[in-house]
């Protein structure tokens, strides 16, 4: 039993696992965290995402790096979309903030619905996947497939640069203190709606990303985006909602978690230990357990 | 101030009495395809009213309700042939309600859209645990012999919605409704005033659950096997919360607007494009709650009002 809990294959994938977590809910972050409006339909940008890589690499031989980039630009598209046709008038409703939260949720609900039966009115509902760099490489005993190895290494690379991003460009900076706070970046001359649809499309954009990243490894179907977007949700509560780097940690943590509680149990338990973390953080400590607290 | 018996001689409860006797002779006039159909709008009515009662009034939307129509149907299948279905379809309304009441403590602390996808992520945590529970005991799916007929399953059906509506009418027009309403508006400046503002959800909380623990006896006992992925789809949430807004959430009439309406949509396409017919309700979720957030219930005001000045 140790000899497996040590296992470098172990932690492997643990990593692959957190890493896309990590993107998954820094997607989520970036729209709670600007506009404070929880996207249940997030998953389903994902199952958008997998879906264009999917079908551009069966019917053209493109492979999925290049397909991701396309992949990135239809969700942004389909996010576009949504913040001009209903998003941007909800937020600049006169409700109280708790309505225009509550009524956003039951509006993302719909067009999550919506996207899941379209694109299995279009493609039907069964599961789909295509094989790409599944050779496998040995390193010191440790066996990776190249397309794991490959989520890995796209995931750190679009994590960093988003960090970067954030961190060290003016633009970044100012969703950072929108994030951060939003009346006081509007006192400071920041142009907040612009900042909110550059932070919803972009969202949405990662969603994509991920998606076409999960496709590479995984079965693709209408429904495969709603077991994303519940460990997204968990990962932004654990790592604090808004917070963009303890997102990122949180990520991680779950995915090791997971793998670990799964190997020492069964398989039969993953949703039980999801939905178990997702409701006791919730109940427990609703401002997240890296968190701060923070009342808007 | 209107007293309950005031509200009973409004013209909305006489058709909601010719209604559901019209509906009672489903079986005998139309046959058994379309008291199939009677049964499932009575159900949907029933809960979607049950639902209005916390959900409406409070402002607090549950998007698991879910949960108590599948512990309903899964204490009616465990307990069948050792309990007499006349106790087992109350008892299922009974434990949905303790279960209601035993999670409602620290679920109603949880605001906003916090709450929302608590409740959410209760019914699905409940979900796997009886999957787990029935994995573990070999049981993945119950098969019911012997259930009663769907006629007679039907009138129970019309006794709930009779129930749920009843309720809601007492609960609107007493003091206790009222206190309700006032913490939708503004939960702190009800706390001020004096309102018991977490018993007060609680008990409407916990009432919200008897009949769709009940209806999802019923409906256990209708499709005569239980499986737990099927009782416990968080579709039936979905479905319930969009006939509610549809219909009207804060007005009595709401739930039959909705249900009616959204009934007669899966009549005309589940069968044949389930697909294009879940596309339909999650566009007319989003129309109605930016359009029209009070529903086709305060459609029919607005065109009563115009009508009278006009």
């Amino acid at each position: 039993m140790i000899e497996i809990l040590i296992s470098p294959q172990l932690a492997f994938s643990a990593l692959v696992l957190g890493s896309l977590y990590s993107l998954i809910a820094l997607g989520l972050n970036l729209v709670y965290g600007t506009m404070r409006l929880l996207n249940i339909a997030h998953g389903d940008l994902i199952m958008i995402g997998a879906y264009t890589t999917f079908w551009i690499f069966t019917l053209t031989g493109i492979p999925p790096f290049v397909g991701l980039p396309l992949a990135a630009g239809i969700a942004a598209a389909i996010g576009a979309i949504l913040y001009f046709s209903i998003f941007r008038r909800q937020l600049s409703g006169i409700d109280r903030v708790e309505r225009i939260e509550a009524n956003s949720l039951l509006l993302f609900f719909g067009v999550s619905v919506i996207l899941q039966n379209t694109v299995g009115m279009m493609f039907s509902g069964s599961p789909r996947a295509y094989q790409f760099l599944d050779t496998v490489y040995e390193v010191s005993g440790l066996m990776m497939t190249g397309n794991r190895l490959a989520i890995l290494i796209f995931a750190a690379i679009v994590l960093t640069s988003v960090v970067i991003f954030l961190t060290r460009s003016q633009y970044g900076l100012s969703i950072s203190a929108l994030i951060q706070n939003q009346t006081a970046a509007r006192v400071v001359g920041i142009n907040v709606s612009r900042l909110q649809f550059v932070s919803f499309i972009s969202g949405f954009a990662l969603a994509g990303i991920a998606g076409a990243l999960v496709s590479m490894t995984e079965q693709i179907s209408p429904f495969m985006g709603f077991p994303f977007t519940i460990a997204a949700f968990v990962v932004i509560i654990l790592g604090g909602l808004g917070n963009i780097k303890g997102g990122i940690i949180a990520g991680m943590l779950l995915g090791f978690v997971e793998i670990y509680v799964v190997v020492l149990t069964s398989a039969n338990f993953r949703s039980m230990l999801i939905y178990g973390l997702f409701v006791g953080i919730l109940l427990l400590r609703p401002e997240g357990l890296l968190g701060k607290t923070r009342r808007h | 101030m209107t007293s309950a018996f005031s509200l009973l001689k409004t013209r909305f409860v006489w058709f909601l009495f010719a209604g559901l006797l019209l509906i009672a002779q489903v079986p005998s006039i139309l046959g058994s395809y379309w008291t199939l159909i009677a049964l499932n709008l009575m159900m949907w009515v029933a809960i979607t009213q049950s639902w209005t009662l916390f959900s409406g009034m409070t402002g607090y939307i549950s998007l698991g309700h879910v949960v108590f129509y599948g512990v309903g149907a899964y204490v009616v299948a465990s307990t069948f042939n050792t309990i007499p279905l006349w106790l087992a379809v109350p008892m299922g309304g009974i434990a949905a309600a303790l279960l209601a009441l035993v999670v409602s403590v620290p679920v109603l602390r949880v605001r906003g859209p916090y709450f929302v996808i608590l409740t959410f992520g209760l019914a699905e945590l409940v979900k796997f645990s009886i999957l787990n529970l029935e994995t573990v005991s070999g049981k993945s799916s119950r098969l019911l012999f012997g259930t009663p007929s769907i006629e007679i399953l039907l009138y129970c059906m019309i006794g709930l919605v009779v129930l749920a509506t009843l309720t809601t009418l007492f609960v609107t027009c007493s003091r206790f409704g009222r206190g309700l309403t006032v913490i939708r508006e503004d939960e702190v400046a009800a706390a001020t005033v004096g309102v018991p503002v977490l018993r007060y959800k609680i008990i409407a909380y916990t009432i919200s659950a008897i009949v769709p623990g009940m209806a999802g006896g019923l409906m256990a006992l209708k499709s005569t096997y239980f499986e737990v992925l099927q009782v416990f789809n968080p579709i039936i949430s979905f479905t319930v919360v969009t006939m509610a807004i549809i219909g009207g959430s804060g007005d009595v009439r709401g739930p039959f607007l909705g249900a009616v309406f959204l009934v007669l949509l899966s009549e005309l396409f589940w069968t044949t494009a389930p697909q294009f017919y879940m596309i339909l309700v999650g566009l007319f979720l989003i129309l109605f709650v930016i359009f029209a957030p009070n529903g086709i219930a305060a459609f029919l005001d607005k065109l009563q009002i115009s009508r009278k000045s006009g």
